[in-house]
């Protein structure tokens, strides 16, 4: 990987022709997936990723130029291509790194490249066993891990020159229930950020894989839902995903620094229901989206977005703190080394309130319970998103009832925000994979039960 | 390492590895360039230059991949002990080929000269334009939230121990704009995207108008009461939903049972005026090729004709499977993949019936201009959907009012029988490993959930 003298020189190169701030961000990426279909392993993978991106500012423009060649030649030549889009003379003086080293908060202990394949081709049939024992309705388990080790270096012309290394695993279960030519599915994925010591205490596979496997037997005797506007209760874990679309992007520095975001100009505003308080944290130990820096090498943080209904903070990376007259929160993020960074979301939650689950059910009005989400998306300038619900139930006087099949969840951010009614007070989270502009990145959403007076439900 | 020492070193350290084992390289390297444009300046500058090699071994009818974007001494040992460590963990008992070259292959111009001739500053003015035209549209169009061009080149070589030997190379030229307009406290955004081989067919006044149009129109938009309706879904909606639902036209999915067309072939699917064509060869789109992801040579067939199934979609391992040749739809979406099954530009064929008229044979209904939520709302095993979408009321054979905040729900194998009529409009969505496209479809009913 790249040393801090042709770090130096590269962005010397870089800043040639007048840009006023140039960074370096160098990668090398090991990662391994094997898949099992039906008891069987039936492909494995390993993919190698290495090279670097080049940004230069000038104001509030950016280039950004990546390569597979990180020698000082071919960093050299992509600084060179990078400088040649900016016009003007050079404003920076001379370059000098001084090495950072990180606080490290996240223990690594059990590297997944090194973890025999048969280790991994047992865990993934013993998952296969295990979803298939839940109901003779199961009939196809697909199972499969996947992981990747990434190190990350990064050098600017302010005199930064640090790196990270990021290890993530991930298990993958998808069960399916078939009966009379009608089949559903249901299906879990946790991970974190950590190595195989993920499946030595914290995830247990045969748990995730009877859980996949009755979500799908359970739809396979569900109706489909009815149609309508009506109250519906969200659970905890993946339920989040409902903060994360509706309210999460729209408070990215991204969509906020441009006037693109219906919460734009509103920091220090009632923009939620009083009982509603959401956080994005990276600096919780070994969570999936959690990290030590961001991808612009500044440590992570802890944010309070929403704090009693008031919207407090947004998400910001360094250039759209430009724009908006903001430091910067950690928030920089990027898949990898061939997307250039913007602000992205972390471990985003709605903290824990005050309000007891099974009083949230009783007290609810005819309507809907969505026990487990499927995801979703939003468009950031009006705020419409909308949802899948993966296991879902009627509630029938102020009790769960019969479950329902394919439906969904529709309306706009700012107005859900608004109707969220209670917040229950065991809060967990779930994970996934997020994507936007710099790419596909891991985040955890998080949230307790919550009921949202009314929303549009889709179904047939 | 230069790239054929590198790959002879490959070949000769597997050959080593034992009796039997062949091995086959897919080389990519491909260079992009993409500007975006705000407020007549440069937001974004974006080149890049990438290479990428995956290793494949084929011992016992078992393969294992894998990839290095490095040539170096260690990638060496890396990609041969690692695919040779994937290719025994396999367990399948399905048999996987590798193979050995078409006597011919089809001669496809897929790279422009054209686009590649075009400069740096050609495209970001290009760019410019696109976003001053889509300011001048209307006065409510205040803001223009993404203005971008792009461009990229794309070379593709396989080899392998068995003498298959062939490359192609793509190139295309494309850009979008997302527009956002507002009138007092209403908002609503427009996005239009092209793609091309050919710079001078490129109509940014069209581009910049179709993006204020699709804003503007659903300013005003409202729900409409829950219940059945007819659908006249507009091309692109009617391509989002093939793209959606392409994996059930998989025979690797057919043969899981994650399909219902499993043994169809040859029955009435769908209605009598839909035909739906796989065309490796389509001129000017970036997904066509004259080889697939095994190196089989690609052909043009009908998937769906007249109703019909006529055939599920192939690679050597599922055809085997089933006691049929390949279609040559063996897909790797990158060398860093593995080989899967996908269509290529897969769309269906249109009819000569106008807009105007596809409104009239729909009477009482409703357009559909928009779907969300395709990842979760759509479930690809069942056929089962539920998404949210926009559009107009179509009444007495005419638009009338903006409609948003409504979802659609159906079964794409029941939509598919239902289609009523076929229209002319064919247009494609962005080319990637695959390109769906169609003409705007009128389907005898769906469900809406609105007000």
């Amino acid at each position: 990987m790249m040393t801090k003298s042709t770090a130096e020189q590269v962005l010397r190169e870089a800043l040639r022709t007048g840009g006023d701030f140039a960074e370096i961000f160098c990668e090398d990426r090991s990662s391994g997936a094997m898949g099992l279909v039906d008891g069987r392993v039936e492909a494995a993978n390993t993919v190698r990723r290495h090279g670097a991106g080049i940004r230069i500012y000038r104001g509030l423009n950016s280039v950004y130029v990546h390569t597979n060649d990180t020698s000082l030649a071919g960093l050299t030549a992509a600084a060179r291509k990078a400088a040649d889009a900016v016009e003007g003379e050079r404003c920076v003086g001379d370059i000098h790194l001084t090495r950072q080293l990180q606080r490290n908060l996240h223990q690594i202990r059990e590297l997944p490249m090194d973890v025999a394949g048969s280790r991994m081709a047992k865990l993934l049939r013993d998952c296969d066993l295990a979803a298939k024992a839940v109901s003779p309705e199961i009939s196809q388990v697909r199972a499969s891990l996947s992981h990747w080790d990434s190190e990350v270096l990064i050098a600017n012309s302010e005199g930064l020159f640090t790196g990270d290394r990021r290890v993530y695993t991930r298990l993958f279960v998808n069960a399916v229930a078939s009966r009379d030519g009608d089949s559903q599915s249901g299906h879990e994925a946790p991970g974190a950020m950590m190595g195989y010591e993920l499946f030595s205490g914290r995830v247990d596979p045969g748990e995730a894989a009877r859980s996949a496997a009755t979500k799908a037997v359970t739809m396979l005797h569900a109706d489909p839902c009815p149609a309508g506007v009506m109250p519906v209760v969200i659970d905890g874990g993946f339920g989040g995903v409902i903060f994360h679309e509706a309210c999460g992007h729209s408070l990215e520095a991204a969509a906020v620094a441009f006037g693109n975001s219906e919460f734009a100009g509103k920091l220090g505003t009632q923009i939620a229901s009083p009982i509603v308080t959401a956080v994005d944290d990276g600096t919780l130990a070994n969570e999936w989206g959690s990290l030590n820096i961001d991808d612009e090498g500044i440590p992570t943080t802890r944010l309070v977005l929403i704090e009693d209904g008031v919207l407090r903070n947004y998400m910001v990376d360094q250039l759209n703190g430009r724009r908006m007259g903001l430091p910067s929160t950690g928030s920089g993020r990027r898949q990898d080394y061939t997307f250039a960074p913007t602000s992205r979301m972390r471990n985003t939650f709605i903290a824990p309130g005050e309000d007891d689950e099974a009083e949230i059910i009783a007290s609810c009005p005819d309507g809907l319970y969505a026990r487990s989400m499927g995801g979703g998306s939003v468009n950031p300038v009006t705020g419409e998103f909308n949802f899948a619900v993966e296991e879902g139930y009627l509630i029938r006087n102020g009790r769960i009832d019969a479950p329902v099949r394919g439906a969904s969840l529709i309306g706009r951010g700012s107005e859900i925000l608004r109707k969220i009614d209670r917040v229950g007070s065991k809060m967990w989270m779930a994970q996934g994979m997020c994507g936007a502009a710099s790419g596909s990145i891991p985040t955890n959403v998080g949230q307790p039960m919550i009921r949202v007076t009314d929303i549009t439900v889709g179904g047939r | 390492m230069e790239r054929n020492e590198f790959v002879r070193r490959l070949f000769a350290r597997a050959g080593e590895a034992g009796e039997g084992i062949a091995s086959e390289v897919c080389y990519e390297s491909g260079s992009s360039f993409e500007v975006s444009v705000k407020d007549g300046e440069i937001l974004q500058y974006s080149v890049s230059d990438s290479t990428g090699l995956g290793f494949r071994v084929l011992r016992n009818g078992r393969t294992g991949t894998a990839s290095t974007q490095i040539l170096d001494e260690e990638a060496v040992a890396q990609l041969v002990d690692g695919a040779l460590e994937n290719a025994a963990l396999v367990e399948s008992e399905d048999e996987q080929f590798m193979f050995p070259g078409s006597p011919e292959y089809p001669k496809l111009a897929l790279f422009s000269p054209a686009v590649e001739a075009m400069t740096a500053a050609e495209k970001i003015g290009m760019a410019k334009r696109l976003e001053q035209l889509a300011l001048r549209q209307d006065p409510r169009i205040q803001q223009v939230e993404e203005c971008a061009v792009f461009s990229s080149s794309d070379a593709r070589t396989m080899t392998n121990t068995l003498g298959l030997n062939v490359s192609t190379e793509v190139n295309l030229l494309g850009g979008y704009v997302v527009v956002v307009a507002r009138e007092g406290e209403k908002v609503n955004t427009g996005f239009k995207v092209f793609f091309t081989s050919d710079p001078a067919q490129v109509d940014l006044e069209a581009v910049a108008k179709a993006a204020a149009k699709e804003a503007i129109d659903g300013l005003d938009g409202a729900p409409v009461p829950s219940g059945r309706y007819r659908v006249l879904l507009r091309n692109d909606v009617a391509g989002n939903l093939l793209a959606t639902f392409a994996g059930i036209f998989s025979a690797d999915n057919a043969q899981r049972g994650l399909s219902r067309l499993k043994g169809r072939e040859g029955e009435r699917i769908a209605a009598e005026c839909v035909t739906l064509m796989d065309d490796p060869h389509r001129a000017g789109s970036a997904s066509s090729t004259p080889f697939d992801g095994e190196g089989v040579a690609t052909r043009v067939k009908a998937v769906i004709e007249g109703g019909r199934l006529n055939t599920l979609l192939h690679n050597l391992k599922t055809a085997r499977k089933q006691g049929v040749e390949t279609t040559a739809n063996a897909a790797r979406e990158s060398y860093a993949s593995g080989v899967g099954v996908a269509p290529t530009n897969f769309y269906f064929a249109p009819s000569d019936t106008g807009f105007d008229d596809m409104l009239e044979q729909t009477g009482d209904g409703l357009l559909i201009t928009d779907l969300q939520g395709m990842h979760a709302g759509a479930n690809p095993i069942t056929g089962d959907f539920s998404l949210a979408a926009k559009g107009f009321r179509i009444e007495g054979g005419r638009l009338t009012a903006p409609v948003n905040q409504i979802t659609v729900a159906g079964n794409y194998y029941e939509l598919l029988a239902d289609i009523e009529a076929v229209g002319g409009d064919l247009d494609f969505r962005s080319p990637g490993t695959s390109c769906f496209g169609s003409p705007s479809l009128l389907v005898k009913g769906l469900s809406v959930a609105g007000a």
